[in-house]
C-alpha cells in the first residue's frame, strides 16, 4: 500500500468507517469539514510520529500541515528520519 | 512573545483609527482570534463605544451570515489581520442603547442565539470579578476559552482593565497538553479559569510538576469529575480551588468551594453576591429545601437577546415581582443549608469540550440535508470531551449519505463542537413515546444493545 493509500485508511478507519477510499480526495479539508477534531488532530498527529518514526514532539507542526491526506503525505515526506529517506531501513 | 501596555495602546490606537473609517452606527461583526491585534481591535471598538459581535473563529459560514443579517452588521473584521469585508448595504440596525458586547449561545434552530450585554453590566462584572480573585496591577492570569465566550470577561478584560499580564493559549492548539504546559508556565499564572478539560490536559502533561505560583483556580463550564478534582491540591498547593456557574446570558451567578477529596460532583454552592436565584417548580417559586429549574438574575445580565421571540421564552418576570429572570434550563436541588447542586438539564443542551451544544440544533441541521428523512443526535458520554455527538439518521428513499458528506454539511452550518464525531444509518422508522415525539432514550438504548448495524461499507 502506497504512503498515500495507508494515510487514508488510518484517516477513514479512525475518523469515517463508512466511508470507502475512493470517497475521500486526497485534498479534501479534515478540518475544515469537522472530520477531524481538535482531539482527533491529536491521535493523527500520535500515529503519524509513531507509524513513521517521526519525532513530532521535536518538530514545528502547524494544523495545516495535517489538513488533508495529501497534506498528511507531504509532511511524512519532509519529516521522514534520514535513514528511511535513503531507503536503508 | 510578550507585549506591553505601550504597545498594546499604540495597537488600539491604530485599531481606532481604522474603526473610525467605518461609516455607520451597525454593530461591528468580529471574527474573535485571540491575539494582541483581536484585543485591540475589541478594545478599540468598546473604546468608540460601537458595539461589537464576537464571532466564533470556528463558526460555519451560513451560520454566520445568519447572525450577521440578524445584527445588522454592515462590516465584518477579522480580529488577527483587521481586514474589512463590507458584507451588506446599511440597514436600520436594532436598537443597542448602552450595548458594549453582543455574545452568541448556542440555540435550538440552527442559528446562535445573540445575547447583547450592556455597559454597565460589564462593568459591574469587572468589578466584582477583579475583587473576588484579586485581580489588580501585574497579576497574572491564563486566559484558556476563546476571545467570544463570556469567560473571557474574566480571563481578558478584567485583567486588562486592571492593568494585570493575560497569558493567552491559543483556541487552535487547546487540547495540545504539552503545548498548554509550554504557555501555563511561561509567566508565573496566579489567576487560572478553564474547564475541567484543561486542568485534566494539564496536568497529564505536567507529570508530577507543580504550580505554587497560582492562588485561585476557577473550574467552570461543566462539572469537574471528583477523581480530577483530587489531583487539584498537589498540583496546585497554594491555590484556593472554585467552580463557578453561570451562562452566557447572566455571566457568573454562583460560587462554590471544591472539596477536593469529597468524592462527589461539586455543588454549585450559593449565589453571588447580588445575584438572586429561584428555584421553580410547575409554576411555583420553591422556598427552602427543594428541585426545580433555576432562574437567575444577576447585575452582569443581558436581560434579553437581540431577538425579541427567543426573549419571551427564555427572560421571564418573576412571579416574586422582582424583576427579569433569565430561565437557566437547569434543573436543581436545593438542600437545607441553602446550597445547590445541579440535576440535569430540562432540554437537551450537553457539553462538548465544555461547550454548551444544544442537540436539537445539531437534529435541526442534521435534518435539513437534503438526504435526510428524519434524525436524532444524541450526546454520549465521553471522558475525555465530556460529550460526543453521535447522529442517528434514517435516509430518503433511494437516497445515500456518509460520514463526510453529512460532517460537510454540518461544517458550514455549525461550530466544530457541534459536528457529529459518529453516524449511524437506520431504515426503520424511529420508535415514538406514546406522546407521538421520538423516543430519543429507545434510540440511544438500541445503540448500546448494538440493534442497529453500523454502517462500515468498505
Amino acid at each position: 500500500m502506497s504512503r498515500l493509500a495507508e494515510i487514508k485508511r488510518f484517516v477513514l478507519d479512525e475518523f469515517a468507517p463508512d466511508v470507502v477510499a475512493d470517497d475521500l480526495a486526497d485534498d479534501f479539508d479534515l478540518l475544515d469539514n469537522g472530520i477531524v477534531d481538535s482531539l482527533g488532530l491529536l491521535r493523527l498527529i500520535a500515529w503519524v510520529g509513531e507509524r513513521y518514526d517521526i519525532a513530532v514532539d521535536e518538530v514545528e507542526l502547524t494544523p495545516d500541515d495535517f489538513r488533508s491526506v495529501e497534506a498528511i503525505a507531504h509532511f511524512v515526506d519532509s519529516h521522514l528520519p534520514l535513514l528511511a529517506q535513503e531507503g536503508l531501513r | 512573545m510578550a507585549i506591553g501596555y505601550r504597545d498594546l495602546r499604540s495597537k488600539v490606537a491604530r485599531a481606532a483609527e481604522l474603526l473610525a473609517g467605518l461609516p455607520g452606527e451597525e454593530p461591528l461583526a468580529i471574527i474573535s482570534h485571540k491575539s494582541p491585534e483581536g484585543l485591540a481591535l475589541v478594545a478599540a471598538s468598546t473604546h468608540l463605544e460601537r458595539p461589537c459581535l464576537l464571532l466564533p473563529v470556528d463558526l460555519g459560514a451560513r451560520s454566520r451570515a445568519a447572525l450577521l443579517d440578524q445584527a445588522g452588521c454592515r462590516f465584518l473584521l477579522r480580529a488577527d489581520t483587521h481586514a474589512v469585508e463590507e458584507v451588506r448595504a446599511p440597514a436600520a440596525a436594532p436598537n443597542l442603547d448602552g450595548v458594549s458586547l453582543l455574545l452568541t449561545t448556542s440555540g435550538s434552530t440552527g442559528i446562535p442565539k445573540i445575547v447583547p450585554l450592556p455597559r454597565n453590566a460589564t462593568a459591574a462584572f469587572i468589578d466584582w470579578a477583579a475583587t473576588e480573585f484579586g485581580i489588580g496591577p501585574g497579576t497574572v492570569v491564563f486566559s484558556y476559552a476563546p476571545l467570544n465566550f463570556d469567560l473571557s470577561l474574566l480571563d481578558v478584560w478584567t485583567t486588562l482593565a486592571k492593568g494585570g499580564h493575560v497569558v493567552l493559549a491559543e483556541q487552535d492548539r487547546a487540547v495540545d497538553g504539552k503545548y498548554l504546559l509550554g504557555v501555563f508556565t511561561e509567566a508565573a499564572v496566579e489567576v487560572v479559569q478553564a474547564v475541567p478539560l484543561f486542568f485534566r490536559l494539564l496536568l497529564d502533561a505536567a507529570d508530577g510538576r507543580s504550580f505554587p505560583a497560582v492562588r485561585e483556580l476557577v473550574s467552570t463550564g461543566e462539572a469537574m469529575p471528583p477523581a480530577l478534582a483530587a489531583r487539584l491540591p498537589e498540583a496546585f498547593p497554594n491555590a484556593r480551588l472554585r467552580n463557578v456557574y453561570g451562562s452566557t446570558e447572566t455571566n457568573d451567578s454562583f460560587i462554590h468551594d471544591i472539596d477536593p477529596v469529597a468524592g462527589v460532583a461539586t455543588p454549585i454552592g450559593r449565589p453571588i453576591d447580588g445575584v438572586r436565584a429561584l428555584v421553580v417548580r410547575d409554576g411555583q417559586v420553591v422556598t427552602g429545601a427543594g428541585s426545580g429549574e433555576l432562574w437567575t438574575a444577576t447585575p452582569f445580565q443581558s436581560g434579553r437577546y437581540l431577538d425579541p421571540a427567543l426573549t419571551a421564552r427564555g427572560w421571564v418576570d418573576a412571579p416574586t415581582g422582582d424583576g427579569t429572570y433569565f430561565r437557566t434550563g437547569d434543573n436543581v436541588t436545593r438542600d437545607a443549608d441553602g446550597v445547590l447542586r445541579l440535576d440535569g438539564r430540562s432540554d437537551l443542551q450537553v457539553k462538548v469540550r465544555g461547550v454548551r451544544t444544544n442537540l436539537l440544533e445539531v437534529e435541526h441541521v442534521v435534518t435539513a440535508h437534503p438526504a435526510v428523512h428524519e434524525a436524532v443526535v444524541l450526546g454520549l458520554p465521553d471522558d475525555v470531551a465530556g460529550h460526543r455527538l453521535h447522529a442517528v439518521v434514517r435516509l430518503c428513499p433511494d437516497a445515500t449519505l456518509n460520514s463526510l458528506q453529512l460532517r460537510q454539511h454540518c461544517a458550514t452550518r455549525l461550530p466544530r463542537t457541534a459536528i457529529p464525531s459518529t453516524m449511524d444509518i437506520v431504515f426503520d422508522p424511529f420508535p415514538v413515546s406514546p406522546n407521538g415525539k421520538v423516543d430519543r432514550a429507545a434510540v440511544q438504548a438500541s445503540l448500546r444493545e448494538g440493534v442497529r448495524e453500523h454502517v462500515a461499507a468498505r
